[in-house]
């Protein structure tokens, strides 16, 4: 997959324009804050608390839609939804998704910010 | 960076990446920006900070966006602190969660920063106004103070005018709301010299202060013009050019005016856009209706203003009804006007005079429905008495300890030009009634002067004998005789010496009046006083009645009075 | 209450209607209706046909108008007044200062 995909890259230029120098910083916020919801999304999963799976995954559906994430977006709403149905059943092989997908987002934003 | 109002704006989201995000965009529209990461702190720093607007997250920990939007809004009192929830809520039912909390209008993530600028933007117009709103209503309330207290102020000032007044005397009764001033009605009464009671009535176009603007001059020239002794006319003539001068086009005073002569038993009236006076007549149970024949006070220059007045007989009981146009437009719950059919009805069917202006007045009443008494109610009935009576009844009390000087004398010339154009009575009379225990005399005192007066003038001056008068075609021609004489004068005077003396008890006061005439053979006097006088067979035998003496001088064209008075109780001594 | 102007002879009349009550919440339109006409007429009319009844205000307002248009020079004649708004203006004696038909 490339990076076109896991990113928008009009939406991504804006977003530059916006934050200019404090670019790096809003994409290493969005990487620590992401790294703390998976292992919330992990430990909901273990436990099957519902509600904590629904909120996290409510929280970094905003959050990477607003770092132009499309696909991660739309992974967490899943998961969201999931959790509101209280559907845990698929959950793994979802999370296991957004994992996967979360990487690519990494290594393509820290490319942008030259680390 | 664009130029916009700087706004102070709380941005509150548990999302540290989302959080940085808003704070760049909001911060790049040229805005302050404080931050807040959950809903307590929320709440912390919008009570340390007082922003403009609040960006607030729904979900966030410790406390949600919705529960520190209700509280916030809760604490904000009357003051607009528009909330815009940031949310990736896509459902109808929490967005309307977002509504009931007290927000103002949501944000979806994510962010688009051309919209939220529009929102922003939105909102600081809604502030603007709101400020603008408040600061208006605030001044409103202050203006409203303001008024209340100015009212109060003029109201005082206005009682102490017009209760200079004798509304009080047995044979007025009259209904006037408390603030009727501010209604634009005023109701005055005094007794003049002459002991006729004068009272008007008069209703100001419009409300508030400025209908009560103009009844301070009308009050003042009603009460001092009528204590000096001027006639309706010359009164309503001077209150006519003072309303004119000093009230603007479009406010005026429709009013009515009587002068009732307890001693010929005549009421003089005039009115001027008031609605049909009625005068009751007891013997028969009969009204006649006064229209209004004039044009309001205040309307016309004093060369236009007419104050031609109607002379009517009054026996004793009869009595006279003024009204402003609220007892004929007292509406009841059915939005019905009293009517003039409804006021006239119940003149047809009343049948004591006595108590026919308590029958109206609860007639009027009972029509609008007792609860809401209609503020506009003036009314007032003039009756007419006997004139002993009132004068007892009313004891025209001499509060005055002694004030003015004990003993003085002065001469005044009235030569052609005045005679012709001006009373000097009221002039003169002022004075007299600054003798101490004199104005409780002050109606024997007029009668005195004015007969005085008016000999020198007619038989001295104008050389008018006085027997043309004893029939009905003489005495028109009398009057015919007398207006040509009078425009035509060019030479003699009138000399009116006035002496008061006073010791610890009594005062003596001294008047003599020359004139310009041809006078008459003084030993007459003696023998034959009423042959001398027959004219009116009031004249001389009158001033002998009232005063201590009189007596013709020099060649019968001076004549000398005394009046002699206690000071304790205001008796005349024989 | 709504009070229309319109004017007539190249502009040498003006023609004011009332319409229900006349009283002083009619003020402000009743001026910008002689007001805001930009003509000088020298006739004016006040139609009174569609007026229901006026107060001593709506008399303070003609008397305005009156002034306006020329004080005791001015021409202002008040037509088609029914029987209360006639009343009304008799009481105050204004066919002294206006032709009242």
């Amino acid at each position: 997959m490339s990076d076109e995909k896991h990113l928008n890259q009009a939406a991504l230029s804006d977003l530059k324009d916006i934050m200019e120098d404090d670019f790096s910083l809003l994409v290493t916020t969005f990487i620590d804050d992401s790294i703390l919801r998976l292992s919330d999304l992990t430990n909901a999963v273990n436990n099957g608390d519902a509600d904590l799976l629904r909120e996290t995954a409510h929280s970094f559906k905003g959050s990477s839609g607003n770092i132009c994430a499309p696909i991660l977006e739309s992974l967490c709403n899943e998961l969201e939804s999931m959790g509101d149905g209280n559907q845990l059943e698929g959950v793994p092989v979802y999370l296991a998704k957004v994992q996967q997908e979360f990487t690519c987002v990494k290594s393509a934003l820290e490319s942008l910010i030259g680390k | 960076m664009d130029t916009v109002e700087p706004l102070k704006i709380l941005i509150a989201d548990d999302s540290n990446s989302d959080r940085l995000l808003l704070k760049a965009i909001v911060q790049n529209q040229g805005h302050e920006v404080v931050v807040a990461a959950d809903g307590l702190e929320t709440i912390e720093v919008y009570t340390r900070e007082k922003p403009d607007i609040i960006l607030l997250d729904a979900l966030m920990p410790r406390m949600d966006g919705f529960e520190a939007a209700e509280r916030i809004k809760a604490m904000s009192g009357e003051d607009f602190i528009p909330i815009i929830f940031l949310t990736s809520l896509k459902e109808a039912d929490s967005l309307a969660l977002c509504l009931e909390a007290g927000g103002d209008d949501f944000l979806t993530k994510p962010y688009n920063s051309v919209i939220l600028k529009a929102k922003i933007n939105a909102f600081n117009r809604m502030l603007k106004m709101h400020h603008t709103l408040q600061q208006q209503r605030d001044q409103i309330i202050v203006n409203n103070e303001h008024l209340i207290q100015e009212q109060e102020v003029a109201k005082r000032v206005f009682d102490k005018v017009a209760h200079a007044g004798c509304l009080h005397v047995k044979n007025i009764n009259y209904s006037l709301s408390p603030l009727a001033v501010f209604n634009g009605d005023v109701l005055l009464a005094a007794v003049k010299p002459s002991g006729k009671i004068a009272v008007l009535l008069g209703d100001f176009t419009g409300h508030g202060l400025a209908a009560a603007i103009g009844a301070m001059p009308l009050a003042q020239t009603f009460y001092s013009m009528n204590a000096k002794g001027f006639g309706m006319k010359e009164i309503l003539q001077e209150i006519n050019s003072k309303l004119k001068d000093i009230l603007p086009v479009g406010v005026f005073c429709c009013a009515g005016m009587m002068d009732l002569d307890l001693r010929e038993k005549t009421v003089e009236v005039w009115n001027g856009g008031l609605p049909d006076c009625f005068l009751y007549r007891q013997s028969d149970l009969s009204y006649e209706v006064l229209p209004s024949c004039h044009l309001p006070l205040g309307v016309l220059s004093p060369k236009d203003f007419s104050c031609e007045t109607q002379m009517l007989e009054m026996l004793d009981g009869d009595s006279l009804f003024m009204w402003s146009d609220g007892i004929i437009e007292a509406t009841n719950p059915a939005g019905e006007m009293f009517g003039e059919q409804r006021l006239k009805t119940v003149f047809e069917e009343h049948r004591s005079a006595e108590t026919l202006f308590k029958e109206l007045e609860g007639r009027v009443n009972s029509f609008i429905g007792g609860s809401q008494r209609d503020d506009d109610l003036s009314v007032v009935e003039v009756v007419m008495v006997d004139k002993e009576e009132f004068e007892v009844e009313n004891v025209l009390s001499n509060h005055k300890s002694y004030q003015g000087p004990m003993d003085w004398g002065m001469s005044y010339d009235v030569r052609p030009d005045t005679l012709r154009e001006f009373n000097p009575l009221p002039v003169l009379l002022q004075i007299l009634m600054d003798i101490p225990g004199l104005r409780s005399h002050s109606g024997e005192i007029y009668t005195v002067m004015s007969e005085l007066y008016s000999n020198a003038l007619d038989h001295g001056v104008l050389d008018l004998d006085s027997s043309m008068k004893s029939s009905t075609k003489g005495f028109a021609e009398y009057y015919q005789l007398r207006s040509k004489r009078l425009g035509e004068l060019q030479e003699g005077y009138i000399r009116i010496t006035m002496d008061y003396r006073g010791d610890d008890s009594n005062g003596l006061l001294t008047v003599t009046v020359q004139d310009s005439g041809k006078g008459f053979d003084i030993s007459m006097q003696t023998d034959n006083d009423y042959k001398l006088d027959g004219y009116s067979g009031r004249g001389l035998p009158l001033l002998k009645s009232i005063c201590n003496s009189v007596e013709y001088k020099g060649g019968g064209n001076e004549v000398e009075v005394k009046f002699q008075w206690s000071y304790n109780d205001s008796r005349k001594l024989a | 209450m709504s009070i229309s102007a319109k004017t007539s002879g190249n502009g040498s009349e003006l023609n004011i209607s009332i319409e229900g009550r006349f009283d002083f919440s009619s003020h402000q339109e009743f001026r910008k209706a002689y007001e805001e006409s930009g003509m000088a007429p020298n006739m004016y009319v006040v139609d009174m046909k569609e007026a229901t009844y006026l107060d001593s205000s709506a008399l303070g307002m003609l008397l305005l108008l009156r002034d306006h248009a020329g004080g005791d020079e001015a021409q202002v004649s008040i037509v088609n007044c029914n029987d209360d708004v006639k009343k009304i203006l008799t009481i105050s004696n204004f066919e002294q200062l206006f032709e009242i038909h």
